[in-house]
């Protein structure tokens, strides 16, 4: 059973099509990236997933979980990381980690959350207000909030954002160990970069069309930056011109 | 000139993309029909235009003292020196303009938006009844001018106390304790040094005596007020989120808002200043009620019902700091978010009002504000729930949507008139009148926890269908 499988799935907020026709599979153990350009559907496809956000067509499967009937199903087996979100600025990141193992009901979540300050070196900063810490502590406790509860797939929209070269490094590998264990990611980027790193596939998403498939390891360097701006600029062609969708 | 420029058409694209243009400039007009026919019902029930004058000047104080509160907010906003910037009043790192001349450009644009959307149609809907009452021209002009300088006393007054509060608790506590001791003795009468005095006796010297605490006021905010920018790093020693769990009925959601708001400007004394104005206001205009009218109205159900009322401030004081949408990432569910709500909110209401009607004893007889204890927390139940209902965590969208605030006016006025009815009719009818203020209240709160129930389902879906 796929971790992830989506049949036609659209979302209209208005007359803006911000996601059409999202036909897509992600195996479990797999690193799938969602690769687009700024608003091409990436987030809004995440939310939908994760049960945030009620598509205006189309079904999908997460875990085996319909996401818009069974949404706190969902929201209970997968980790999320948005994008442009914070730890509370008034719970330090201990009291914050113990908040979300009460919500997730995480039973030792004491341990866990020594286990991800240590990973994530931020040991030293657990009993410090949130509000007072860089973006970078920010976020490497926005993805300790992700793995907490040890979810079987996980949702992340730019995981490296403000971690710096070293950090980033050690996140990568985390992610990467984490799939090694049989578990699934959905990862949405628009770096280039970070796709082809770490995914195992990657998905290009442009005006909300899934336009391409690759897997970047089967790709030549810069092959997967040549094909995302042919298929970006294609799919950003005038009306009237056909799209080529290349599903290898 | 520019920055302030800026700042009001910032302020209008706010609130008309929030709730549509349309919305936004029927709340004039809305507040003019409500004022015109409340004034016209009081008329029939026979209060002199004095009363009622009285009566605006201290819902317009409250207002201002409410609006500069805001302070606390905007410190907390300053402090995350490295998250968003969103309105021009924070951009003090970006912009060659001191926080200082922003808070003071920002302070003059709320006065403006106040008077201009609020009082101005204030004064309009009062216009008819005073015409017809024998009111010259001269006067109702005079009656807006005291507004809009009542409504800068009050918003200035709470943000130099808000800055003083930056500066040293000492000093604030001070300031309370000496308004708090001339309150109590009415020596000197503090009613005199307000814009209300010159209303009443239009003179240079009750002039002067107005305008000084205005300026006084207006000076003192920003030059008090410390953003706290790129300031001390606190570290929390003790366990306080597992330590507030293990009080009944207190689960994870629940102990987040109260440490926000203990944690936050103001800490937990904002909610006691938000009530305790409430309280203030409530004293005096007992007071006019039985020197106009010469009724012997109820304090215990007048107090347990406007105290009641104001804990709308402290349901905005537990959802400050939220932002919705990220309850939708937990699978705990919006309705359990809201019972979460509910609960932080009584936590923090329930005590502090209780301490405001034992403070009302020095003042009217222990018997008469016994029924209080009962209407208070029950009030306060009605008013989270229906404030959950109406605004799900966003309670301060209710300002400047005219539906909304009609909506929720609505709500209010459906438990606050048959309340001040029974408070009113306590002197001929006691008995009565406590025994019927009670069932109200205790209708009210069941009606309430209906709708916290049916917060959660709501929200949850409009939240998952709303646009981003």
């Amino acid at each position: 059973m796929p971790a992830v499988e989506t049949a036609g799935l659209t979302k209209r907020f208005g007359d803006v099509v911000a996601l059409d026709d999202l036909t897509c599979s992600v195996p479990e153990g797999e690193l799938f990236g969602l690769l687009g350009p700024n608003g091409s559907g990436k987030t809004t496809t995440i939310e939908i997933l994760t049960g945030q956000r009620t598509p205006t067509a189309g079904t999908a499967s997460v875990l085996g979980h319909d996401p818009v009937a069974e949404p706190l199903a969902v929201r209970r087996d997968v980790g999320i990381l948005p994008e442009r979100e914070d730890p509370p600025s008034f719970l330090t990141p201990r009291e914050y980690l113990q908040f979300v193992g009460d919500v997730r009901d995480v039973r030792d979540v004491d341990d866990r959350i020594e286990e991800w300050a240590r990973k994530l070196e931020f040991r030293g900063i657990l009993d410090t207000l949130a509000g007072d810490l860089s973006e970078g502590e920010r976020q490497r406790v926005m993805l300790s909030q992700t793995f907490v509860h040890e979810p079987d797939l996980v949702f992340i929209d730019e995981p490296l954002v403000n971690l710096d070269p070293m950090m980033q490094e050690e996140v990568k590998r985390i992610l990467e160990a984490y799939c090694e264990a049989g578990n699934t990611l959905f990862l949405s980027t628009h770096f280039m970069a970070v796709a082809e790193e770490l995914c195992t596939r990657v998905g290009i998403i442009a005006d909300g069309r899934l336009v391409a498939e690759r897997d970047p390891r089967t790709l030549e360097e810069g092959a997967l930056l040549e094909t995302f701006v042919s298929e970006v600029e294609g799919a950003e062609a005038p009306a009237g011109q056909p799209v080529e969708v290349g599903n290898e | 000139m520019k920055l302030f420029r800026r700042m009001l058409v910032e302020e209008y694209r706010l609130h008309s993309r929030l709730f549509g243009s349309t919305r936004f400039l029927a709340f004039p007009l809305f507040v003019a029909v409500v004022v015109g026919a409340g004034v016209s019902l009081l008329r029939l029930t026979g209060t002199e235009l004095s009363a009622v004058v009285a009566g605006l000047h201290a819902l317009v104080a409250f207002f201002g003292l409410q609006v500069g509160t805001l302070g606390l907010v905007g410190r907390d906003a300053m402090r995350d020196v490295l998250g968003d910037t969103t309105l021009l009043v924070f951009s003090a790192r970006t912009l060659p303009v001191s926080w200082r001349r922003l808070l003071a450009t920002f302070l003059l644009k709320d006065l403006v938006y106040y008077a201009a959307f609020f009082l101005t149609p204030l004064v309009l809907g009062f216009v008819p009844v005073a015409l017809i009452g024998g009111f010259q021209p001269a006067q109702v002009a005079l009656l807006w001018l005291t507004l809009v300088a009542t409504f800068a006393l009050g918003a200035a007054s709470s943000l130099a106390l808000v800055g003083l509060g930056t500066r040293s608790t000492g000093g604030l506590l001070a300031v309370v304790a000496v308004f708090v001791a001339v309150a109590v003795a009415r020596t000197p009468d503090v009613v005199t040094a307000t814009p209300y005095a010159f209303y009443a006796d239009p003179s240079p010297t009750t002039a002067v005596t107005a305008a000084v605490p205005i300026a006084v006021a207006s000076v003192l905010g920003p030059l008090l007020f410390e953003p706290a920018t790129g300031g001390s790093t606190r570290r929390i020693r003790t366990d306080r989120y597992r330590t507030l769990q293990r009080l009944p009925g207190v689960d994870g959601l629940t102990a987040r808002p109260l440490l926000e708001v203990a944690r936050s400007s103001g800490s937990v004394w904002k909610v006691a200043f938000s009530l305790g104005v409430l309280f203030a206001v409530t004293a005096l205009l007992l007071d006019r009620i039985v020197a106009a009218t010469g009724l012997a109205p109820s304090a215990g159900i007048a107090f347990g019902a406007l105290l009641g009322l104001g804990t709308f401030t402290t349901y905005n004081w537990a959802t400050q700091f939220d932002d919705p949408r990220e309850y939708l990432r937990y699978p705990a569910g919006m309705a359990a978010v809201f019972r979460a709500k509910f609960r932080a909110h009584l936590v923090l209401a329930v005590p502090t009002g209780l301490a405001y009607l034992a403070l009302a004893a020095l003042w009217y007889p222990v018997g008469e504000l016994l029924v209080g204890l009962l209407v208070f927390p029950l009030v306060a139940v009605y008013v989270a729930g229906l404030t959950a209902y109406l605004t799900g965590l966003s309670p301060n969208e209710l300002l400047f949507d005219t539906l909304l605030f009609a909506g929720f006016g609505a709500g209010l006025a459906v438990l606050a008139v048959p309340l001040l009815v029974a408070a009113l009719a306590a002197g001929t009818a006691p008995v009565f009148a406590n025994a019927a203020a009670v069932a109200i209240a205790v209708v009210c709160a069941v009606v309430g926890v209906a709708l916290a129930h049916r917060a959660g389902p709501r929200w949850e879906r409009r939240l998952r269908d709303v646009e981003p």
